[in-house]
């Protein structure tokens, strides 16, 4: 069964996170995505770690292996003379382009905002960049971390009494993509009743602001500033020490006290003190040094069980290895097999949600570098073998 | 001026934070969502009565229409109150399935089931139905009938395996994290509804190419997981299970969060190459520090952060969070402060691009003219903008079962006689709001301003 955004094709321009997942997103859904790579070096991300065996081999970056898959990849310099001849082509045939250039910084003409949208009216462009095409910032440097502190995200993260604390594995521009494909995806449908294209303007920040639904209105509506986590509190939807690791004992959900005190073990929970939202808060420290005993008894995985069985909520820290193996992800299909000639064997996390109507599949690994050069200049735009070795040697590919 | 969306609607029965948001982004986008309520206390979404915050900390009479929370996830959408333990309710809302395009829910797959709600059955009254079942761990597998909150499901798909406090001993020396920590602000709610925009608006191009419906078995585990894909390859390829270096970065450094001037007041600084290294040397004002062999090169800066990090932090915390910004910016280094939500409301570029979007409350509710955060893009052919402010409870009644429904008057005085429908929450008293001061020794908050009004820009 093919993906169900199969026919489109999209070019995906600049690299590193954000635009290649919203790209692999868009092929995960089974559009046709051209990832084009600068000929010298191609994506940074190629350079980025960690790498398999912690080679740092081009074709072995892990974040890059993950990020392009279901792509092709074909290497082009659009400011050469004839590598804007062959990005005109490629963009005629083109319903969407993502790209994540700093705003000012276009490699060529051809490929400003204004100028894709003036020659190509039917095209949907994302970009997609820190801080967005606009306002004050706009050309500030920044990495992930810079974006997770400026979007309000990081204040909120970690403990009260330290400093706030990063988010992970470049999570800033992996909301930055899937921002982008919604936009991209809603400019898609409704191109499907006008026929005309759109340019989108993503900014990584706004998109990671969006998530404090609770931390702005708490200034909007009374000028109180949220915090991190309190370092004094029960414990309950924190992570707490178990015997073989952390857990996230939690109250949430509609058991009563009895079932959360029950479960945990600990006779002297079954207080009516404890049984109240506000009673918890009041005899907090005396709930915190209970809970720590009763969970020192159990282990991450069958507490977890436990509390599913009961209708309770609480969580677990899993390690990468925790996932990899997980019965229940293994059960629901979730990774998928994918070869790659030079980084090998291993599997991949899929697509998140279940579809009814469409299987998911990776049918490539990731490209090498200018894997597919051949099959898109030669097989579709009709160049022959010996141009494209003029093109090569133009630097123009 | 048309919208992406215009004549789709979506029946929107989710509560908390997930479903909500993306039924809110949707009617952004122009479709008409229809948010299916009870005004029975015990089945209300509980953003409407448990999270807050009121105006000036006060609930008021109308308390449940008063919640910035609740009016943040849900702006834009209409209103209809229909208690599903009543039959003629259910009936009622199948009829509006039939005549709908989207439907969103969040309940456990046993509740879906027993009311009859389930993919199965809401297809055969719709049937190229586009519908997002979201749970915690999805519609099968073996934990297929376990609840789950975003707060605890965070860590649960990984991400504290990443994200931890290094370790410092009793020299000062630093090493990786034996402690797991969270992104916090229930950060899997917000990937699963990015997600399930993503699913539905992919289905609604599919349906219009094929006359297909969709049904998306959206696990929040499962979606939370596959943003983890780097660190669950490194484990496939190389075994590593985990990886917590606090702010550092695995080459980079300096790559950290530093203190400035004030009451926690933080800025971040990322070096990513020599050439922003030398442009942090001259930021700082330190050209010594260029040449000094300890940070020459990658390498060495990596090797030496402990020492490093402390010439920053001596340098940082003589200034404010934004003067560090603007210092090291102006020479082209990553760096930038760390906004809490008094920042970011004020923040000067958030503000020049018309981040926030205002809208106007219905006297009722006494909250006047508000403003909320909006969403990450912009879209040249469209002015997506939220539209209305979130309904009042029941606001729509009238208008969904007799405009969109026809139920004659007698009907919908059936369904009221029998409080299956209604506009007031029944079964409640009025919360009590926390006093900030109690607040702040709880640590919830840091601090308030009283005179916030004021600083609001305009």
């Amino acid at each position: 069964m093919a993906g169900i955004l199969s026919g489109i094709r999209a070019l995906e321009f600049g690299g590193h996170v954000s635009a290649p997942f919203c790209a692999k997103l868009l092929a995960d859904y089974g559009a046709d995505v051209i990832k084009v790579e600068p000929p010298a070096g191609g994506d940074e991300a190629r350079r980025m770690g960690p790498f398999v065996g912690d080679d740092p081999h081009p074709d072995k970056s892990i974040p890059f292996l993950y990020l392009n898959t279901n792509k092709r990849g074909i290497t082009l310099n659009p400011s050469t003379t004839a590598g804007a001849g062959l990005l005109a082509e490629l963009l005629d045939e083109a319903d969407v382009v993502v790209e994540n250039f700093p705003p000012d910084e276009k490699p060529a003409p051809a490929l400003e905002i204004e100028s894709l949208t003036r020659t190509y009216p039917n095209l949907v462009v994302a970009s997609i960049t820190p801080f967005g095409q606009t306002g004050p910032y706009r050309n500030y440097a920044a990495t992930d971390i810079v974006a997770v502190a400026m979007s309000g995200l990081m204040y909120h993260s970690g403990d009260s009494d330290r400093e706030p604390l990063r988010n992970v594995l470049n999570q800033s521009f992996y909301v930055a993509g899937i921002n982008a494909a919604v936009a991209t995806a809603a400019a898609l449908f409704q191109r499907m009743t006008t026929g005309r294209g759109q340019s989108i303007d993503v900014s990584t920040v706004e998109c990671l602001a969006s998530h404090l639904v609770q931390a702005v209105p708490y200034y909007s509506y009374m000028g109180a500033i949220k915090g991190r986590r309190p370092v004094r509190g029960s414990g309950f939807e924190e992570l707490m020490p178990a015997r073989d690791g952390y857990v996230i004992p939690s109250v949430q959900g509609s058991q009563p006290w009895a079932t959360v005190a029950d479960l945990i073990g600990v006779p002297e929970l079954h207080d009516e003190r404890f049984a109240s939202g506000s009673g918890r808060i009041e005899y907090g420290e005396e709930i915190y040094d209970l809970l720590v005993k009763g969970l020192a008894e159990w282990d991450r995985k069958a507490l977890h069980q436990a509390s599913g069985e009961r209708r309770l909520v609480f969580g677990m820290a899993q390690d990468a290895g925790d996932l990899h193996d997980c019965p229940h992800l293994r059960e629901r299909d979730f990774f998928r097999s994918v070869n790659h000639p030079v980084a090998g064997e291993a599997d991949y996390p899929g697509l998140g949600p279940k579809l009814s109507g469409m299987e998911y599949e990776v049918y490539r690994p990731a490209p090498l570098l200018g894997q597919h050069n051949r099959e898109i200049y030669e097989d579709e735009l009709g160049r022959s073998a010996g141009e494209l070795a003029q093109l090569r040697a133009l630097g123009a590919i | 001026m048309t919208l992406p969306l215009d004549g789709i609607r979506v029946v929107d029965l989710s509560r908390v934070f997930a479903m909500p948001y993306c039924g809110a982004y949707l009617a952004d986008l122009g479709a008409e969502v229809i948010k299916v309520e009870t005004h029975h206390n015990q089945f209300v979404d509980t953003t409407r009565t448990l999270n807050g915050p009121y105006p000036d900390n006060e609930p008021g009479e109308l308390y449940w229409e008063r919640a910035g929370t609740f009016h943040t996830l849900n702006h834009g959408k209409l209103s209809v109150t229909l208690d599903l333990r009543s039959a003629d309710a259910l009936d009622v809302l199948r009829q509006l399935v039939s005549v709908s395009d989207v439907v969103l829910e969040n309940f456990t797959p046993r509740v879906m089931r027993r009311f009859g709600l389930d993919y199965p059955n809401l297809k055969a009254v719709k049937p190229d139905l586009i519908m997002v079942s979201n749970t915690g761990y999805g519609h099968s597998g073996p934990w297929t009938d376990f609840g789950a909150m975003a707060t605890a499901l965070e860590p649960t798909h990984g991400t504290g395996a990443f994200t931890g406090y290094l370790d410092v001993d009793g020299d000062g020396r630093t090493s990786p994290g034996t402690a797991p920590n969270k992104i916090a602000n229930s950060y899997t709610d917000f990937l699963a509804s990015w997600t399930a925009q993503l699913a539905t608006l992919a289905s609604l191009i599919h349906r219009a190419r094929t006359g297909q419906g969709m049904w998306i078995d959206l696990a929040m585990y499962q979606v939370g997981t596959s943003f983890m894909g780097e660190g669950l390859l490194d484990f496939a390829f190389n075994g590593r299970r985990t990886r917590r270096i606090g702010n550092r970065h695995e080459t980079r450094s300096p790559h950290g969060c530093y203190p400035c001037q004030g009451k926690d007041q933080w800025v971040v600084i990322a070096v990513r190459d020599d050439d922003d290294w030398q442009a942090l040397c001259a930021g700082l004002e330190m050209p010594e520090l260029a040449g000094d062999p300890r940070f020459t090169d990658p390498v060495e800066r990596h090797g030496n952060q402990d020492e490093l990090d402390a010439i920053i932090s001596s340098w940082t915390s003589a200034r404010s969070k934004y003067e560090v910004m603007k210092a090291l910016q102006e020479v082209g280094a990553p760096a930038g402060p760390v906004l809490d939500g008094r920042d970011l409301w004020r923040d000067p570029h958030f503000r020049d691009r018309g981040y926030f979007e205002a809208v106007e409350h219905p006297p009722e509710t006494e909250l006047g003219r508000q403003e909320y955060v909006s969403r990450g893009w912009r879209m040249s052919g469209n002015d997506v903008r939220i539209g209305k402010p979130a309904p009042m409870l029941g606001e729509d009644n009238q208008w969904v079962l007799s405009g969109i429904l026809g139920l004659s008057g007698t009907e919908i005085a059936e369904l009221e006689a029998a409080d299956a429908v209604g506009q007031r929450l029944a079964g409640a008293g009025t919360p009590s709001a926390v006093p900030l001061d109690r607040q702040v020794e709880l640590g919830w908050t840091v601090d308030y301003d009283t005179d916030y009004r004021g600083r609001r820009s305009p």
